[in-house]
């Protein structure tokens, strides 16, 4: 709305959504925007379904919004319930890794395998990363988040100084190396997805 | 009935105070408990209640250690099926205004009514707070008695409103009322069939999703609250022969009326939520309007919303008790100036309620976990095996609530677990309760009712599962741990040598040791009177375990038992259960595995991730 463009992150607590939101923020801040963010923490933390919205811009006012240009969701579960965050001509980037619910572990759902299908019936952009086993070659599982945002980096008008500067604002320095591994190969996957489609 | 005796004034009616007419609108409602905490102008409700009674088993009355635990009492008495009443001065309910706003939200069982005496004037207080904004804040119904007949009359009335509309009505008194006497026709008793428990996790468990879901019907509720306040005989429009009407309600309706004999008037018995459409019809009948009403604007205000003329707090003082004289000579300038354009009341719109957030039902929701290795789950699947579901508190642990551990019954605010438990086995005369609370809980408010059960003879079981940390929030020290903010160390205590000194029976087991705790469970399910079990294991997200089980593909045939436990680190495979990444360690599955399937193989073998 009015020139300002909203991104949401999803996933499931314990993955980083939350890092990865702060990393987002921080890098649209280095591109010299105006950026509010927000997040849900407390019970979200425990395993449950966790969403945040970053927003930049001219002048961003509201911290909120009911639609997202992009979602990032690192679980395919929560992008597949994201579909319905996005505006139309969105685009989804979504990690393959799968976290089963309760209800789906104990059998009384089923695990949607239709989120190719139903992001084609909103003409929704889908860019699918297998973000564990890019995360895995740069060194540990758990940069996950961040190979993941890096593939969603190509949908975002930062250059590569605000994303140093936005990994560096957000991430340890103890840790900052294997997740710049993690998000230059995340960003590779993504082109090399994208010329596969 | 000796020392707070009464006296006969004719065949048939009785001079009581309004308290001592609280008291026995109490009894003649069927109420079976009762409890509170001394403050003036309310402490002879209890009094006289526990007089009248004389011990004759037909209500258990008692003194608790404070207001917020009276309230957690009285709603563990509520939800056991017996009809009560709490009484506590106006300050009192800022003490119990927790439990109070969130006691809205899950509703009643049997009526609970909640009487508030305010002390407008300050005689015997330290502030002249109006206790009426609570019922607006708290979207529950207020009813005022004007006059001991009322006073009686009203607790019967309140009773009934609780239960036809699932919530707590806030019974307001003020000094003049509770100790004003005046003649009271007993009328003939109530009947009342005591009210069976049920779980329901929806309604009594005020996690966020169905606090959401629950406040959606709290704002229905207070329509149709409106409605009936339309049409119930406790609002009267008095014709009067004046061209002045007066809107008023409790003692300051007897200062009005006496002062202005020709007035119309409407007499507000329910005073929340306010009746607009009378409001409107007085304005059709006389063009002038005052509302008599002491303290706050509260009436007055949402008068004016209607867009109408008013005198109100220009003239009425705001502070200090009225009287006829003080009414009179505010209002009667006001009588000889030239009445205001008349203006037709608009009325307010009903509230919009917003629809819940977009789902596809379709797809599986993820409602937050307990944590792979939470020592909590094993306290809950020990819970669970011996039949024990606790009424539970605020925390991580309060998320045991949802299936498939299916461990607590209720969550209301924090520490209100052990006064609703006490309550709960008061009624049901047996140790039919648990409670089960953090550390931290434990700490912030779960010492006093536990003080006040040990006080109060309560039976039951309180478990504290001490995981040595405030975890849900991320962390943070306590007075059990000793750790502060600045990261210093300080005192630890120690809630066993605590328990000790309030003279409550207390073990503390590993709460990861399945057997040892189930030996202490089974202790205490054995026992009687009121005992504790801390269940001590550190947070698995601090401490991770370091017993990683492995499966026996063989041996595992998917019975899903350790499914059961709800461990988001185990998944059924093809042909076995598998351990995932996540496994912290913890080994509870192993416990509850019956075919050894599930092992660890040695006690330092390699951790998880």
């Amino acid at each position: 709305m009015n020139g300002t463009t909203t991104v949401s992150l999803v996933g499931v607590g314990g993955q980083g959504v939350l890092l990865a939101t702060n990393i987002l923020a921080q890098t649209a801040m280095a591109q010299g925007y105006d950026v509010k963010a927000s997040e849900v923490k407390g019970m979200a933390q425990r395993g449950g379904s966790v969403l945040s919205t970053v927003r930049f811009g001219k002048t961003v006012w509201s911290p909120l919004a009911r639609h997202a240009d992009i979602v990032i969701a690192t679980e395919l579960l929560e992008g597949r319930r994201a579909l319905l965050l996005l505006s139309p001509q969105g685009a989804l980037v979504c990690a393959r890794t799968v976290i089963a619910p309760g209800s789906v572990l104990r059998g009384e759902m089923e695990y949607p395998q239709d989120i190719e299908a139903a992001a084609a019936a909103r003409s929704v952009a889908l860019v699918l990363v297998d973000a564990e086993a890019v995360a895995r070659e740069a060194g540990t599982v758990r940069a996950a988040n961040v190979a993941l945002l890096g593939a969603a980096s190509v949908k975002l008008p930062f250059g590569e100084p605000a994303w140093q500067r936005g990994l560096a604002a957000a991430i340890p320095a103890k840790i900052l190396d294997v997740n710049q591994r993690a998000f230059a190969l995340g960003r590779e996957a993504h082109l090399h997805e994208e010329v596969k489609q | 009935m000796r020392r707070f005796g009464y006296t006969v004034c004719s065949v048939d009616s009785l001079f009581l105070s309004g308290n001592e007419a609280f008291a026995r609108g109490a009894l003649r409602a069927g109420v079976a408990f009762a409890c509170g905490y001394p403050g003036t102008p309310s402490t002879e409700i209890l009094e006289a209640l526990s007089a009248a009674a004389d011990g004759d088993g037909r209500v258990q009355a008692e003194w608790c250690i404070n207001e917020k635990v009276a309230l957690e009492t009285a709603i563990g008495a509520s939800l056991a099926g017996a009809r009560t009443l709490v009484a506590m001065k106006h300050v009192g309910l800022n003490v119990a205004a927790d439990p109070f706003m969130t006691v809205s939200l899950t509703g009643v069982n049997a009526a609970l009514v909640i009487v508030s005496a305010d002390d407008p004037g300050m005689h015997s207080s330290q502030n002249e707070q109006d206790n009426r904004t609570f019922a607006k804040f708290a979207k529950v119904p207020m009813l005022e008695p004007a006059d001991s007949q009322e006073a009686y009359e009203y607790v019967a009335e309140a009773c009934a409103l609780a239960e036809e509309f699932d919530v707590p009505v806030l019974l307001r008194s003020t000094t003049r009322i509770s100790h004003g006497r005046s003649r009271v026709v007993p009328r003939a008793p109530v009947a009342f069939e005591p009210r069976s428990y049920e779980r329901s996790i929806e309604k009594h468990v005020m996690m966020p999703q169905f606090a959401r879901q629950r406040n959606r019907l709290v704002l229905a509720r207070l329509a149709r609250l409106r409605e009936r306040a339309e049409h119930t005989s406790l609002n009267v429009l008095e014709a009067g022969t004046a061209d002045f009407g007066i809107i008023s309600s409790g003692a300051a309706y007897t200062y009005a009326r006496e002062a202005f004999p020709k007035a119309w008037f409407l007499k507000l018995g329910m005073s929340h939520p306010l009746p607009v459409e009378k409001v409107a019809k007085l304005y059709r009948c006389v063009s002038r309007v005052a509302v008599v009403e002491e303290l706050d604007p509260f009436i007055e205000e949402q008068v004016r919303a209607l867009g109408v003329p008013v005198v109100g707090k220009e003239a009425i003082p705001a502070d200090g008790e009225l009287d006829q004289e003080i009414v009179f000579a505010a209002l009667e300038p006001y009588l000889k100036r030239r009445p205001p354009r008349r203006r037709r009341p608009v009325m307010p719109p009903e509230p919009r309620v917003s629809a819940p957030a977009p789902a596809e039902p379709e797809l599986p929701v993820r409602p937050p976990v307990l944590c792979p290795g939470c020592p909590h789950r094993a306290v809950f699947a020990m819970l669970r095996k011996h039949k024990v579901t606790p009424l539970g508190d605020i925390g991580c642990y309060t998320l045991g609530a949802l299936p498939p551990l299916d461990a607590l019954d209720s969550c209301l605010c924090m520490g209100a677990s052990v006064g609703m438990m006490a309550g709960m086995n008061k009624v049901l005369g047996r140790r039919a309760a648990a409670a089960v609370l953090g550390d931290s809980t434990f700490f912030h408010s779960g010492v006093t009712p536990l003080i006040d059960a040990r006080y109060n003879e309560a039976e039951g079981l309180v478990i504290v599962l001490d995981n040595r940390t405030t975890a849900m929030t991320g962390h943070q020290g306590h007075p059990g741990t000793g750790l502060r903010l600045d990261g210093s160390e300080g005192p630890a205590l120690d809630i066993e040598r605590l328990c000790q000194g309030i003279g409550v029976r207390c073990e503390t087991v590993d709460a990861l040791d399945t057997g040892a705790f189930e030996s202490a469970l089974k202790r205490e399910l054995d026992a009687r009177g009121l005992g504790v079990i801390v269940a001590l294991a550190p947070c698995a997200l601090m401490v991770p375990g370091k017993r990683r089980p492995t499966v026996d593909e063989e041996r595992c045939n998917l019975c899903g038992l350790c499914l059961d436990i709800g461990c988001p680190a185990l998944a059924p495979g093809e042909t076995a259960v598998q351990v995932g990444a996540a496994c912290m360690g913890c080994a509870l599955c192993t416990a509850v595995c019956k075919r050894g399937a599930l092992s660890v193989e040695q006690a330092d073998a390699a951790g998880g991730p």
